[in-house]
C-alpha cells in the first residue's frame, strides 16, 4: 500500500515540485497517474524509492514508513518495489537472463530457484527464447518486457511504471498495458505513470492527475477499449 | 551474505574484467606505470644509500698511541675502544708494521733509513671503522679520553661532506618517491573514477533493485584487485628486467667500485622478497580500494 499525508517536496533550488499531497493506493489497485511534464509525477516516483525525503508530510511504502527509515534499510523496501523505466535502463554487458537473474542475485536468492524463476517470468512476459539476446539485439517492446521481467521477478508488493509506453510504438503500447494489467490482476498493486491520455482514455480505471505539484483530479473513469 | 552469493559477486568481478576490458587494460597500465615509478625510485634510494654507506665504510679514524704505552695497556686500550658505542672494527697496527710499509712507500730514499739506524720513530696505532660517521666527532672525543692516546686522525672534512650529500640525497629522493606516490595516486584514482563512472548506470540500477552497498561494492573491489595484482606482476618484471641491467653495468664499473665499494650495488635476488610483496599487495590492495571507493559518488543513490 501507498499512502501520502500532506507531502511537500521542495528542491534546494527554491522549486516546489509537490504541494500538500495525500494520496493513498491500497494493495491490489491499478492507477494510472497522468501530468504533464514538470507537473511533479517523478518527484513523485523519487519519494515513494526513497530517492529524496519529503520536505514536510509523511509517505508509507509496503509498511514502510519513510520519514523514519534508514539508509541501511533502503534496499529492503526496494526489493518490494518493482520499477519499469521509459528508457528500459537495461545493463548493455548483460544477457536478457542475466538482467532479469541479478535482482534475484540481489536478495541472495538460490541459484535453484533462480533457474526455476526466471523462466518462469520470462515466459509470463513472452519472453521465450530470448535468455542469451543482449539488449542491443532487443525492440523497444522487448526491452520493455525485459524490463517488466526484471521488476516483476522477486515478486514485489507495489509496480512502479515509469512513461513505459514512451519509447514505443502505439501498437506495442496497448501490449504493454495489457501486459501492466494482467499482473494486476495477480495481485500486484500497479502505479503507471504517463502522459498518454490517449493509452489512459482506452484502458480507464483509476486516474490521478497531477498539475503544478497538486492532485487536481483523482477518480475512476470508464475505459474506451472495449467499445471499438 | 551466502557463500553462493559471495561467490557469484567474486564470479561477477572476474567478468566484469573481460566485460569491461577496454577500462580494465587502461587501470592495468596506469598501475603499472604507477609501481614501476615507485619501485624504481625507491630501489635507487636504497641503491645510494648503500653506495654512500660503501665509501663511508672506506674512511678510518687512526689512534695514534704513546710511545711508552705496553704491551698490556694496548690490549686493555683496544678492549676499551671496542667498548665504546658506534665503533665497527678496532685494527691493531704496530709501530714494526707501520715501520716497515713506511720503507715500502719510500724505497728511493734508503738513505733517511740508514740514518735512524735501528731506531723506529713511529708508535703504535688503531685504525677504527665507526658505524655512523655522522657521530663521528662524539666518537673521537671519547677516545681523546683515554689516556694511553696520544693522537687521533679523523677525515673531518670528508666525513662533513659524506653526511651532507647523505641528507641532501634524503631529501631529493624522499621528495622524488612522494611525487611519484602523489601523482600516481591521482592517476589512479582518476582511472578508476572514469572505470566506474563508465558503468554509472549499472550501479544505479543494482540500487533501484536494492541491491546493497556491499553487493555492488563486491565485483569492482574484485575486478580491481585482480588488476591491480597483474599489475603488480608486471611491474616486478619490468623491475626486476631493468634493475638487474643496471647492476650488471654499474658492477663493471670498476673505478666505481673502487670508490663505493664492491657489494654497495644491491643485488636483486637479495630483495626480491620483499619487492615481489610490496608490487603484488601494494599493486592488488591500491586496485582493490581504489575501485571500490570510486563507487561512492554514484552509489548514494
Amino acid at each position: 500500500m501507498v499512502e501520502l499525508k500532506d507531502v511537500s517536496v521542495t528542491y534546494s533550488s527554491g522549486v516546489d515540485a509537490l504541494e500538500h499531497v495525500s494520496l493513498k493506493i491500497n494493495d491490489g489497485d491499478f492507477a494510472f497517474v497522468v501530468g504533464a511534464s514538470g507537473a511533479g509525477k517523478s518527484t513523485l516516483i523519487k519519494l515513494l524509492l526513497k530517492e529524496i525525503d519529503a520536505t514536510s508530510g509523511t509517505v508509507s511504502v509496503n509498511g514502510y514508513q519513510l520519514d523514519a527509515l534508514k539508509k541501511r534499510e533502503i534496499p529492503k523496501l526496494r526489493r518490494t518495489i518493482g520499477i519499469v523505466f521509459q528508457d528500459f535502463r537495461l545493463i548493455s554487458s548483460m544477457t536478457v537472463y542475466e538482467n532479469i537473474a541479478f535482482v534475484l542475485r540481489v536478495i541472495d536468492a538460490p541459484p535453484k530457484y533462480i533457474r526455476k524463476r526466471v523462466p518462469y517470468v520470462m515466459n509470463l512476459v513472452g519472453l521465450k527464447g530470448k535468455a542469451k539476446a543482449h539488449p542491443d539485439e532487443l525492440s523497444g517492446g522487448e526491452s520493455q518486457r525485459v524490463a517488466i521481467a526484471r521488476a516483476l521477478v522477486n515478486d514485489p508488493k507495489l509496480l512502479i511504471a515509469d512513461e513505459p509506453t514512451g519509447n514505443i510504438d502505439p501498437e506495442l503500447s496497448y501490449g504493454i498495458v495489457d501486459l501492466l494489467k494482467s499482473i494486476n490482476m495477480q495481485g500486484t498493486t500497479v502505479m503507471m505513470v504517463t502522459h498518454e491520455h490517449e493509452l489512459v482514455k482506452r484502458f480507464g480505471g483509476r486516474i490521478i492527475n497531477i498539475e503544478g505539484g497538486q492532485i487536481v483530479f483523482d477518480d475512476i473513469m470508464e475505459g474506451t477499449e472495449y467499445e471499438t | 551474505m551466502k557463500l553462493s552469493g559471495l561467490r557469484y559477486l567474486a564470479e561477477q568481478g572476474v567478468e566484469n574484467i573481460w566485460k569491461n576490458r577496454m577500462m580494465a587494460f587502461a587501470s592495468f597500465c596506469v598501475l603499472l606505470v604507477s609501481l614501476v615509478l615507485v619501485g624504481i625510485s625507491v630501489l635507487a634510494y636504497q641503491n645510494v644509500t648503500s653506495m654512500i654507506g660503501g665509501v663511508e665504510a672506506k674512511n678510518e679514524v687512526i689512534v695514534y698511541m704513546k710511545d711508552d704505552t705496553d704491551e698490556a695497556a694496548l690490549s686493555q686500550t683496544q678492549q676499551t675502544l671496542l667498548n665504546l658505542p658506534n665503533i665497527a672494527e678496532v685494527n691493531f697496527y704496530s709501530k714494526d708494521d707501520a715501520y716497515l710499509a713506511l720503507k715500502d712507500r719510500m724505497a728511493d730514499y734508503d738513505v733517511l733509513f740508514e740514518s735512524l739506524g735501528d731506531d723506529n720513530p713511529l708508535v703504535d696505532s688503531f685504525r677504527i671503522k665507526i658505524q655512523d660517521i655522522a657521530l663521528m666527532n662524539k666518537t673521537v672525543s671519547q677516545i681523546e679520553q683515554i689516556g694511553t692516546v696520544m693522537k687521533i686522525s679523523a677525515p673531518y672534512e670528508f666525513v662533513s661532506f659524506l653526511t651532507q650529500l647523505r641528507t641532501v640525497l634524503s631529501w631529493v629522493m624522499g621528495a622524488l618517491i612522494l611525487a611519484m606516490v602523489i601523482v600516481s595516486t591521482v592517476i589512479i584514482s582518476n582511472t578508476t573514477k572514469t572505470s566506474v563512472y563508465s558503468r554509472r548506470e549499472e550501479i544505479r540500477i543494482m540500487k533501484y533493485v536494492g541491491a546493497t552497498d556491499s553487493f555492488i561494492r563486491i565485483p569492482f573491489f574484485v575486478e580491481g584487485m585482480i588488476t591491480g595484482f597483474f599489475a603488480g606482476c608486471g611491474a616486478l618484471l619490468i623491475t626486476w628486467i631493468v634493475y638487474d641491467a643496471v647492476t650488471n653495468i654499474l658492477n663493471n664499473q670498476a673505478t666505481l667500485l673502487n670508490i663505493i665499494g664492491v657489494g654497495s650495488v644491491i643485488p636483486f635476488k637479495e630483495i626480491y622478497l620483499p619487492i615481489t610483496l610490496a608490487y603484488l599487495l601494494g599493486g592488488a590492495g591500491i586496485g582493490a580500494v581504489g575501485s571500490a571507493f570510486s563507487t561512492e559518488k554514484y552509489i548514494d543513490v
